[in-house]
């Protein structure tokens, strides 16, 4: 349902098919959307005054998605419009979870390595060498792997 | 007219409305005022996805910041004003408000009601720009200010804070920025509204401030929380 579903209005603007006739949100849409942002930024206030932990940052984002959803849908029109505007929108919230998350991966896990690579660097001008045991298992590293054949059958 | 088959004698002979809108036209490579319509708006949104990545970039900085300086932010964020926080959140509700409405009642021909809702939208913005004002000048007073001009005392974190609030200000500051080149935009729409170029036929450009308008609230429905109310 988009404003393609244009009935002629007879004026001839020189366009084959006749004006743009507008989608015209009814008033009450606008009003409960304006009432229910307001709640909504009362609640995101009102929990603010309490201490969740980690889930603090989880909740005001949520209630900040809903605010937004309910911008984009009714003011922004997106709720009337061609789905392909939402896919657009939704490509750029794609994007940014990407680049912020992948970006968290990164700074969160930084370090984590330097206990084991610290124990045995890796020769990075040969890193493939026969014998030389895979310094990310320190245990088989102790286990001399490089004999495979050589446990007796007892 | 003269698609017309009596060449337009008929229309001239009876008492025809005045066609609204009289300077628009459909541009000749649109095979109609509907394609032409969508193409705009689509247009728009398409900018409107390089300013969420745009701020998208800043909102990453946050996260990262926030990780690494976890406790200064905690700190920190308490000196911002929840309060003036939270009516700055009220007022840009209100002024998309009135923004969508003035879309609303140019898309119905209403001409004064058009630059009436315009101009509201304008005068919420400068309340909001008021009050940041106010928020500002008491973080300079107070030496709240980024990263190596941070000279308040009284932090556990020490200097710390001062990441918070180069946070701070460069987030708000650039959205700031984006409200008053939102306002000069409807502004420019409000003069066009006012000389009665907008209506049911062509609404395009109120349209398109309305769009960016109501992401310059967007925008600031996220910062308020992560700035604001959980540091």
């Amino acid at each position: 349902m988009d404003a393609n579903d244009a009935k002629d209005h007879g004026h001839e603007s020189g366009a084959r098919g006749g004006d743009h006739v507008p989608h015209i949100v009814p008033f009450r849409a606008y009003l409960f959307v304006w009432l229910a942002l307001l709640a909504l930024t009362g609640i995101t206030v009102f929990v603010s005054y309490f201490d969740f932990g980690k889930a603090n940052i989880v909740i005001a984002l949520l209630v900040a998605t809903v605010k937004a959803s309910l911008v984009a849908a009714i003011f922004m029109h997106l709720f009337y419009d061609k789905k392909f505007n939402a896919i657009i929108l939704s490509f750029s919230v794609i994007f940014l979870v990407i680049m912020i998350g992948f970006t968290m991966f990164d700074t969160n896990y930084r370090g984590e390595n330097d206990a084991i690579e610290g124990v045995r660097p890796r020769d990075y001008t040969a890193p493939f060498i026969k014998g030389v045991p895979d310094v990310r298992v320190p245990q088989a590293a102790a286990k001399e792997p490089e004999k495979p054949a050589a446990t007796p059958v007892h | 007219m003269s698609s017309q088959p009596d060449g337009g004698r008929a229309a001239a002979r009876t008492l025809e409305p005045e066609i609204e809108s009289p300077g628009f036209h459909v541009a000749h490579h649109f095979d109609s005022a509907d394609t032409q319509f969508d193409s705009g708006r689509m247009g728009v949104w398409i900018f409107l996805v390089t300013e969420i990545l745009f701020f998208g970039g800043m909102f990453c900085a946050y996260a990262v910041f926030r990780s690494w300086y976890y406790d200064a932010f905690k700190e920190a964020h308490h000196h911002l004003d929840k309060v003036m926080g939270a009516i700055n959140t009220v007022v840009l509700i209100c002024s998309s408000l009135t923004m969508a409405l003035g879309v609303r009642s140019a898309q119905r021909s209403k001409r004064k009601l058009t630059a009436a809702m315009l101009a509201a939208t304008i005068l919420f913005a400068c309340v909001f720009l008021v009050i940041k004002y106010f928020e500002y000048s008491h973080k300079f007073a107070e030496g709240l200010l980024p990263g190596a001009y941070f000279t308040a005392e009284g932090f556990k974190t020490g200097t710390d804070a001062g990441v918070f609030f180069a946070n701070y200000f460069m987030m708000t500051g650039v959205h700031g920025l984006h409200v008053i080149v939102g306002m000069g935009l409807i502004t420019w729409v409000l003069l066009r509204a006012r000389r009665g170029e907008f209506s049911g036929r062509y609404y395009a450009p109120v349209e398109g401030a309305g769009l960016y308008w109501h992401l310059v609230d967007l925008i600031w429905i996220y910062l308020f929380p992560l700035l604001y109310l959980i540091g």
